[in-house]
């Protein structure tokens, strides 16, 4: 094999430097039996880690406020704890409905695997899978995972009730903090809630019982996360931070084909 | 001020000579008038014309019905620490016929009814406090051998305005609290076609039945309504954004037991169960007995009563949150919750478990291989 000419040094710290700064996702060809896929662009990455500082200021936040366990004394002028509490949490409750107006944009405008089709097991192979995945994870056929590159129907279905609980909770905050001015904007356009569960009380004991949702979910998610990192060995965990996962060439991904 | 029996309102009067005939100064009528006009939020430049239009009125003739309720209503009303023009304009509009306070009785009564709605067609004010039950045809209310139902739909039907005071006439109050026995509902459920004010509240305070009445008789119109039909004037702010304990709520200071700290210096109620955020109501600046007190002000939490289903919805009284069917009173959501999510940890560090015997037995079964030959095999990136 005959030695390939070298580029010269300035040329080489050029190369290295538009690489580590290059804001594109385009990569180095890949090496070796695996390949590089784009499945999170930008926006959804940072839709994500956005709204998990949102739901964690917001769980905090909502628990002090539905039952205050921390008191101040002395005068009640000098202090103003609960104020700022649902300041806080009335504030990350506007930059999760932010996040969630991105993400809504997103199902139209991003890729195959971010798009609206991606958020529902479309096809009926997906149903078989659905059930094959959860064989899987109930260690029945703990070597037949379907592979795919983006979210298996059992991750379609979970995250997409958790954008389902999360519009509920939007829904019945924003009916709760329409009452502190009756005929403005949030009391009127959240009304019909009020309504539909019978008054305000049951709208707060629901916005409270799906907080514990968002909690519960933290270790399921975490733990098969880490899970799957762990026995892929395919970046799963990096692929919400960089965007990609390493894939082997070998293995025929269901969802390859969805356009 | 003198008794209304030894001066009784003539059919002619105005109300201003009535008042005159009274003893009430023209200072004292005028104070009405301005407190009156407040209270309904209007501003002080219509004083004069709501003292113009109540010199003016002639005796309204008011039927008040009392149908499946307690009269804690009318004792609301009626029980002021003195005699007050308000308590006059109501004793008076209140005497065509009101069960508690008439002496006449039985077909005397019945026959009051009937002529003055024959007489007034169209002009008389309807008071209904109670509720209409219509399970099993009504049978578990019943006057004179007719229906709470049948009755209301009479008195209804010729009534220039109508005023359902107090919870039970508003929604059904304690008889339409689960199971509903009596299939309990208010007036607004039985009278369709005609706008009906809410005047609610488990009492309502007496002032707001007063203000109401007043606007209706200066106006010749209801006052406006919320979408649950309860005068905006009265009924148009949380109890919560007008509570004097407000700043403490706001501060982080809570009672969290009836005989702390935090109950002698006034703390806010939040923490033992106040429904004030979730209850509309003008207790905090009206309050009851003639400005005496009202339940937060004596220490105890709003309950909410002025709410549509508050006997179901606001309980438990001393807690935030409704409780949890099928549990017990103590397994409060949060433990329920708390429960799952421990619970969840706990799966998923079983399932990891799991997770890694598996391997440890699939890699012993796995066949050895030479490190060496792997190099040569052409896969030799990781």
């Amino acid at each position: 094999m005959s030695a390939p000419r070298r580029p010269t040094a300035p040329a080489v710290k050029a190369l290295e430097s538009r690489k580590r700064f290059a804001l594109s996702h385009k990569v180095a060809p890949p090496k070796g039996n695996y390949r590089w896929v784009y499945l999170w662009e930008w926006p959804i990455r940072t839709m994500h880690w956005i709204a998990v500082l949102c739901i964690v200021t917001l769980a905090t936040t909502g628990f002090y406020i539905g039952r205050p366990y921390f008191m101040t004394s002395g005068e009640a002028s000098s202090h103003y704890l609960m104020g700022w509490v649902r300041f806080i949490h009335f504030a990350a409750a506007g930059v999760l409905v932010a996040t969630a107006v991105i993400r809504f944009y997103w199902l139209f405008a991003g890729n195959q695997y971010e798009r609206w089709p991606a958020l529902f097991p479309v096809r009926p192979r997906d149903w078989v899978n659905l059930v094959k995945q959860i064989k899987f994870y109930l260690l029945i056929t703990p070597e037949e995972a379907p592979t795919y590159l983006g979210h298996n129907p059992l991750q379609q279905l979970s995250y997409t009730a958790m954008y389902g609980v999360a519009l509920v909770q939007v829904l019945t905050g924003f009916a709760m903090y329409g009452q502190s001015n009756p005929g403005g904007f949030f009391y009127a356009t959240t009304d019909w809630i009020v309504r539909l569960f019978g008054g305000i009380q049951p709208v707060h004991f629901v916005h409270h019982v799906l907080t514990w949702w968002f909690i519960i979910f933290v270790p399921f998610h975490l733990y098969l996360a880490i899970r799957a990192d762990h026995m892929e060995r395919t970046g799963t965990i990096s692929s919400i931070i960089s965007g990609g996962r390493f894939v082997n060439k070998d293995i025929d991904y269901v969802d390859s084909d969805i356009v | 001020m003198l008794a209304p029996t030894s001066h009784p309102w003539a059919a002619g009067d105005s109300l201003g000579a009535y008042l005159t005939k009274r003893g009430v100064s023209r200072r004292d009528f005028l104070t009405f008038c301005g407190e009156m006009t407040a209270m309904l939020g209007l501003s002080s430049a219509l004083t004069p014309k709501v003292a113009a239009a109540l010199t003016a009125v002639k005796r309204p003739s008011v039927i008040w019905l009392q149908l499946q309720e307690c009269t804690g209503c009318v004792e609301s009303v009626l029980r002021t620490a003195e005699p007050t023009i308000g308590d006059l304009v109501l004793d008076v509009i209140s005497l065509d016929y009101q069960h508690t306070l008439m002496a006449a009785a039985g077909h005397a009564v019945e026959k009051a009814l009937a002529d003055t709605i024959a007489a007034n067609k169209g002009q008389y004010v309807l008071l209904v406090t109670g509720s209409v039950p219509t399970k099993d045809d009504g049978i578990y209310c019943t006057i004179a051998g007719r229906t709470a139902r049948d009755i209301l739909e009479e008195a209804a039907a010729d009534a220039a305005a109508i005023i359902a005071i107090g919870a039970c006439a508003h929604w059904g109050s304690v008889q339409a609290a689960r199971p509903n026995p009596t299939g309990a509902v208010g007036v607004a459920e039985i009278i369709k076609n005609k706008p009906v004010v809410n005047v609610t509240g488990c009492p309502p305070i007496g002032d707001v039945v007063t203000a109401t009445v007043v606007h209706f008789l200066t106006f010749g119109r209801v006052p406006d309504l919320d979408p649950d039909g309860r005068p905006m004037f009265a009924y148009g702010s949380r109890i919560h954004d007008q509570c004097p304990r407000r700043a403490h709520y706001d501060a982080g200071q809570y009672v969290e037991a009836f005989d702390d700290e935090g109950a002698r210096k006034g703390w806010c109620l939040y923490h033992v169960g106040c429904k004030g955020p979730a209850t509309f109501s003008p207790c905090p600046i009206f309050q009851w007995n003639t400005r005496t007190s009202w339940p937060i002000g004596a220490g105890h939490p709003c309950i909410g009563c002025t709410e549509r289903g508050f006997w179901d919805t606001m309980a438990p009284f001393y807690g935030r949150l409704p409780d949890v069917g099928g549990f017990p009173v103590e397994r409060t959501a949060d433990t329920i919750g708390l429960g799952l999510a421990v619970g969840a940890t706990a799966g998923v560090a079983a399932h990891a478990i799991a997770t890694g015997i598996h391997q440890a037995r699939a890699r012993r079964k796995l066949p050895v291989v030479d490190i060496d030959k792997k190099e040569e095999s052409g896969h030799g990136q990781d």
